[in-house]
């Protein structure tokens, strides 16, 4: 565990905290994904430290040239973006969102995987679906016209950066499905134990 | 009352009920949107109902989370995370503990004014609760521990002196709030700077006079060294760089060098550098610095895309309709209203955080407390003041999750709940204050920049 003198390693402890479902089991679907949308969201961390040299330059070429560029300024919040919607699958699948356990964590295990069921079926994947279903039309559309920034100097393929509302919406999609399946396996398979 | 009105109450009033389900919050949001549209939709379709909300009105979404994604000013939030996470391992904090027990071992209550003072110079450099609550607890409860502290007292003072992050700009809960209000987040931070410090100060007054009153709660150490030029010269260098990163991030807003979110980007620069002046430095710690930012904004981000999901199909069954009538009419003045809905939002604190406040509650009542007559700096200001209180309050509140998460074991959840009551009771005073007194918001937004 964390040295005294390494406060750090409280906080990292404190943010990879247990599933809020014990011993979940695994399925070959999530054998297959997770260690996949694991890995995209530890490669898109590097995201954080290329936003923050994007920032200082812009800052000092503001004070050294007299004007910041308008393409680093767009760029800051294409990095943030992409960055927060990856992270997304990520965070579904270390289960990091934030849950009220106040009550929910004295429930029994198959308690706690029923509402899992019920959350997923019910909430996620339909709120996943309905935002994958009407975000293809439109990036279609930036496509379609070739839309560029509004701004003069600003950067052009606006529907690349607007693809990473499907892309990452769809990969949310993934690793709920995921999940799903590794709850089910919990509720209904007998055969592992 | 329209049908459409009723729904959205039922959709509010389901929310509270359903969060206690134990489902992250950010999907019971966005599910009850999805939800409530097939709801309003079916009985448009089938009862002839009016309510209007269909799924071309909730695939408004997409168009909410493309704001999102090319809002500029949110860069911040990812910004002023990584910042935290990077100061946490930087150890800054290790440094000033070390020097400021010195100056302070002689005083009763002492080790809990070091707290205090690096706390508030934490809370001045970065705006991750989650990160100062930790390393205080980390760093100096232990020590208390051995000292014969008492465990309340002792848990009580790490929990509201490290949240006091999210109210002492730059705080993360400040930019979001100017974010759903439209507001300038700098005139936030600067707002929120002194009724932030005084509600420091007065945390100071109350350890300072307590541990006079009752010895026996805050003991001073056996063996203590006497002030010398040494240790005052130690205390100073090992404060050097916190003002250096307060005068980086505040002073470059406050002088309108730069925007909050070129700010950030700077002060994060800063940490990474402290952290390789000190040492700290390394592959691992880069890396971990932007696994936990990621997770962290996933966290944060997650309730907005739930939430903003939530609230348009909210408005769209004239939700915001209800608040405003109801809220006209209570029979109050002006002044009065505004007091119940800091109440309600007070209480609200039990329960939710202050993510779900800021973004559902704050869009509602923010444009009915401004056609009140009222300053919206002023008022964010006063709702970030009542907000610390959220963390803090039981059932619900990351300070006491993150303090249980760290604590000693023989600090127990009563002690937790019992050392918070009298920091809460300062929070509540503070409030009164500050309502009281809108100079100590509006005064400092008016004189930066120039």
């Amino acid at each position: 565990m964390a040295q005294p003198d390494a406060p750090g390693a409280q906080l990292d402890a404190l943010l990879s905290s247990r599933d809020h479902i014990p011993r979940l089991p695994e399925t070959p679907f999530s054998r297959a994904v997770d260690p996949l949308i694991e890995w995209l969201g530890r490669v898109s961390s590097v995201l954080w430290p290329i936003l923050v040299a994007v920032i200082t330059v812009n800052v000092l070429m503001r004070y050294v040239l007299g004007r910041g560029l308008v393409e680093f300024e767009e760029i800051q919040w294409h990095l943030y973006a992409v960055g927060f919607l990856i992270a997304q699958a990520w965070c579904v699948q270390n289960d990091g969102h934030v849950r009220i356990d106040v009550f929910a964590e004295h429930f029994r295990t198959r308690t706690k995987c029923w509402v899992e069921l019920f959350g997923m079926l019910v909430w996620l994947l339909p709120f996943v679906l309905l935002v994958v279903w009407f975000s293809v039309p439109f990036v279609a559309y930036s496509f379609r016209i070739g839309e560029i920034s509004e701004a003069p100097g600003g950067l052009p393929y606006r529907f690349a950066v607007k693809a990473f509302l499907f892309v990452g919406f769809v990969l949310l999609a993934i690793a709920t499905v995921s999940r799903l399946t590794r709850v089910l396996a919990a509720l209904f398979d007998r055969s592992g134990r | 009352m329209e049908y459409g009105q009723i729904l959205a109450i039922l959709m509010f009033l389901s929310f509270i009920a359903l969060l206690f389900l134990g489902y992250p919050v950010a999907w019971t949001l966005g599910g009850l949107a999805i939800s409530f549209t097939a709801i309003a939709w079916i009985s448009d379709t089938l009862f002839d109902t009016f309510v209007g909300v269909d799924w071309a009105f909730t695939s408004g979404i997409v168009d909410r989370i493309w704001d999102t994604m090319k809002n500029w000013v949110l860069v911040a939030l990812p910004m002023f995370i990584y910042m935290g996470i990077m100061l946490d391992k930087s150890g800054m904090a290790e440094q000033m503990m070390e020097s400021f027990v010195k100056l302070y071992g002689r005083l009763r209550g002492g080790m809990a004014l070091v707290v205090c003072n690096i706390g508030v110079l934490l809370a001045a450099s970065t705006g991750v609760v989650a990160a100062s609550v930790t390393l205080l607890a980390v760093l100096a409860l232990p020590a208390m521990l051995n000292l014969k502290y008492d465990k309340g007292f002792a848990a009580g003072t790490v929990g509201a002196v490290g949240t006091l992050g999210i109210l002492i700009p730059p705080s993360i809960m400040l930019v979001l709030m100017a974010d759903r209000l439209s507001l300038s987040a700098g005139d936030l931070f600067m707002g929120a700077f002194i009724p932030g410090m005084l509600l420091g100060a007065l945390y100071i007054v109350f350890i300072v006079i307590y541990a006079w009153l009752k010895p026996e709660v805050g003991p001073v150490p056996p063996n203590r060294e006497p002030i010398t030029f040494k240790v005052i010269w130690g205390v100073v260098r090992a404060a050097v760089p916190a003002f250096l990163l307060i005068l980086a991030v505040l002073g470059s807003i406050f002088f309108g060098i730069a925007t909050p979110t070129e700010a950030s980007g700077i002060g994060a620069l800063g940490a990474v550098l402290l952290a390789a002046i000190n040492g700290r430095l390394s592959w691992k710690v880069l890396k971990d610095t932007g696994y936990e930012t990621t997770k962290t904004t996933g966290m944060i981000f997650g309730i907005f895309l739930g939430a903003t999901a939530f609230s348009l199909v909210l408005r769209g069954l004239g939700g915001d309709d209800v608040v405003e009538k109801g809220l006209k009419a209570l029979p109050f003045g002006p002044d009065g209203i505004v007091i119940a809905v800091l109440f309600f939002v007070f209480i609200l604190g039990f329960f939710l955080d202050w993510i779900e406040i800021t973004l559902i509650i704050l869009p509602l009542i923010g444009p009915v407390v401004k056609d009140l007559g009222f300053d919206l700096v002023w008022f964010c200001v006063v709702m970030a003041v009542v907000l610390q209180s959220s963390f803090l309050t039981p059932p619900v509140g990351f300070t006491l999750f993150y303090l249980k998460g760290v604590a000693p074991p023989e600090v127990t959840t009563r002690d937790i709940y019992r050392g918070i009551m009298p920091f809460v009771a300062i929070i509540a005073a503070t409030t009164v204050v500050v309502f009281l007194w809108k100079d100590l918001v509006l005064w400092l937004p008016s004189v930066a920049y120039k």
